[in-house]
């Protein structure tokens, strides 16, 4: 005696027979017309490579993750792109959790042989080391609600985080060009993957005799189909996939017919998919930019807190020395700045090493931006007060007024100007002298007033 | 009677105590579904409003996807299987529903009927416990068929208690009321969330079931205002 539990979902003959003459008269039962996609939804997390894509009640997740591994021993010289799909039993009743089943499989298939045939992902240039080293890029596919269509959403998924992803810029070195070294994202900008294209999947549902074909099934539609047909086609007219796994038979002129219509809609498809891509982009820039000044104003302002402490200076300027060889790829001119710094006279140091350490790339205990700098004071045509209002904050923070020290800002002054504008905006300019930035002491009360105003 | 409770018509959560047995005494009260006594107070089990219906009828209405049988529930099952002394019959609940071959009007062991699987049945539940399976029949109280057997046609669709409840509500429910106005449709109400409608053209049923679908949370204004709007899309 079956005593299954009523969670799954069963097909009366009554929906059946409707489903399929209202397609005869070209009506679907949410209202949409044969050729017409449901609404897509495109959202980014707060990590790169993250996206959330909802195709009407289809809800489906993308993450993409890179490693670096050994090359397969027939393509020494290329990365390797692996997906992976996991259906999570809260999608539908019928998913399981554990072992992939075969729609699992033959949908982690449809979309790897879409990327990785048709060559959208450009493979060569996740080469580190040949040989050796290169990025092996994981695309990982959660499936968070089955409203039919899976193939779809998780194309656009799977499409979206790869534009979205970022991977760590490396450097090869070492004594014997052999050594890779990954750079942390906060130190080196990573680095977005290569796409030559955007391949979209576009599924066709066939009932009746073949006869009737429907664009996107829904969850019902799908349950009731003949049989079903993906074609992967991206903007240009390129067929990359094709699918079409048992069902119904179809004759030929009606797969080119479907053909011309996918690229129809992979053409629509994509640049949906590229304006949520540049509008996740420009946030992204916008967020990126306070965040390069912020960690150029900690590299500058840790001599300032050296300055107040007045400690021997012999520690300063090993501590000075060390930071430099820690950081062999710092902005030549924030060298030259440090080592100013440490030549000038009555520079106290702070012997906290791990001070130093904490600055440098985590605000962690202190912020500059929690007092809210405005962006306009660091492109500002003297691009200087930004990171002097900070040391000026810092200064207050501190509390102590130590006058025995020249002005910090004043100090940074001059030299902020090159070290910053080489992040933000390329323009080199020797740094001045700092006898031009050593300013009577007395002015820097008035000087703190109005920057941090 | 005073009103023991001043609840009545608000909702109420699990442990809200909506009754106080100690002011009231020498009364019978009925309580029904979501409530439950605790030596005097009556206590709520289930989220929902409670209802009085006077004289002493209380009970808690709740909106869930899923059904829990209860006697002289009007249901749409599904046929499931067929074995030689009754139908069993998915009616969304926990458990599958017995319908028995005989529980039709004028049934006897010839003129059995044929149902294949996946017809859609109405019909009453007679028992229901949380230990057994349901059992549904048929025929009313007296054993007329009054309308319950095999639905033909039409297009079914799932939705949650609280609008089924809703569509069959006494003075009618905004969103018939103003698709009836236009067009003409039948239309089958299951107390386990499950709705049939039928009506002569194909885009006639698409409408009133994407209309009886959207129209769960609004207001009654808000319904006919949408009701009107998807006229005016189609015309």
């Amino acid at each position: 005696m079956e005593q299954r539990s009523g969670s799954t979902w069963r097909m009366t003959v009554n929906e059946k027979k409707f489903i399929e003459d209202a397609l005869v008269a070209d009506l679907r039962i949410d209202g949409r017309r044969p050729f017409d996609y449901r609404r897509i939804t495109i959202k980014f997390g707060r990590e790169d490579g993250s996206s959330e894509v909802q195709l009407g009640e289809t809800h489906v997740m993308g993450y993409v993750t890179a490693q670096l591994v050994q090359p397969y021993r027939d393509r020494p010289n290329e990365g390797t792109l692996a997906i992976f799909t996991e259906f999570s039993p809260m999608a539908d009743p019928s998913f399981e959790a554990g072992r992939p089943g075969e729609y699992a499989i033959e949908l982690g298939r449809v979309i790897d042989r879409g990327l990785r045939e048709s060559r959208a992902v450009d493979m060569e240039s996740l080469c580190v080391v040949a040989g050796k080293s290169v990025w092996a890029i994981r695309v990982d596919l959660h499936i968070l609600d089955n409203g039919g269509n899976l193939i779809d959403a998780a194309n656009i998924a799977a499409l979206a985080a790869l534009l979205t992803f970022r991977r760590p810029e490396c450097t090869v070195g070492g004594d014997n060009g052999q050594e890779v070294v990954v750079h942390d994202p906060e130190v080196r900008e990573p680095l977005p993957l290569t796409m030559h294209h955007l391949p979209v999947a576009v599924t066709f549902a066939y009932f009746g005799e073949g006869g009737i074909m429907v664009i996107d099934p829904s969850y019902k539609e799908e349950a009731v189909m003949g049989g079903r047909m993906t074609a992967t086609i991206n903007s240009n007219g390129d067929v990359c996939a094709i699918q079409k796994a048992g069902g119904e038979g179809v004759v030929s002129s009606v797969i080119m017919q479907c053909l011309r219509i996918a690229s129809v809609k992979a053409a629509d498809i994509t640049s949906k998919i590229k304006n949520a891509v540049d509008a996740y982009n420009t946030e992204r820039a916008l967020q990126k930019v306070k965040r390069q000044s912020s960690s150029v104003a900690q590299n500058i302002n840790i001599p300032d807190v050296t300055m107040k402490e007045s400690n021997d200076d012999n520690a300063s300027a090993s501590n000075q020395t060390e930071m430099l060889v820690d950081e062999p790829e710092r902005i030549s001119k924030s060298e030259v700045y440090r080592s100013a710094q440490t030549i000038t006279a009555s520079i106290g140091d702070s012997t906290k090493r791990d001070k130093d350490t904490t600055m440098i790339g985590g605000p962690s205990n202190w912020d500059p931006y929690s007092k809210g700098i405005s962006l306009s004071l660091i492109r500002s045509p003297k691009p200087l007060a930004g990171p002097v209002a900070v040391a000026k904050e810092q200064n207050e923070e501190r509390m102590t007024q130590n006058p025995g020290e020249p002005n910090p800002e004043e100090t940074t002054l001059p030299n902020s100007g090159p070290v910053e504008s080489s992040d933000v905006s390329q323009r080199p300019s020797s740094p001045k002298s700092l006898k031009d930035a050593v300013k009577p002491k007395n002015r820097r009360k008035n000087k703190g007033a109005k920057n941090t105003s | 009677m005073d009103t023991p409770t001043n609840l009545v018509d608000k909702p109420v959560v699990p442990g809200d105590v909506v009754l106080d047995l100690s002011t009231m005494a020498n009364q019978t009260i009925k309580l029904g579904a979501g409530l439950r006594q605790d030596c005097d107070t009556i206590s709520a089990m289930k989220a929902g409003k409670l209802r009085l219906s006077k004289p002493n009828k209380y009970w808690i209405e709740s909106s869930q996807k899923r059904y829990v049988p209860c006697v002289e529930d009007t249901v749409l099952g599904i046929v499931v299987d067929t074995k030689p002394d009754n139908f069993l019959v998915d009616i969304k609940g926990p458990n599958l529903a017995f319908l028995p071959v005989l529980a039709f009007e004028g049934g006897t062991r010839r003129n059995i009927p044929k149902f294949e699987i996946g017809t859609l049945i109405y019909a009453r539940v007679v028992k229901a416990n949380s230990i057994m399976n349901p059992e549904l029949s048929c025929t009313d109280a007296g054993g007329k068929a009054a309308e319950f057997g095999p639905l033909k046609d039409g297009y079914m669709f799932e939705t949650s208690t609280g609008l089924a409840r809703m569509l069959l509500s006494s003075p009618m429910c905004p969103v018939l009321e103003a698709l009836g106005k236009k067009l003409s449709f039948e239309t089958a109400v299951g107390l386990n969330g499950r709705v049939w409608v039928n009506a002569s053209s194909p885009s006639n049923v698409i409408l009133v079931s994407n209309a009886i679908m959207r129209s769960e949370f609004l207001s009654g204004t808000q319904q006919r205002i949408m009701v009107e709007k998807l006229m005016d899309r189609l015309q």
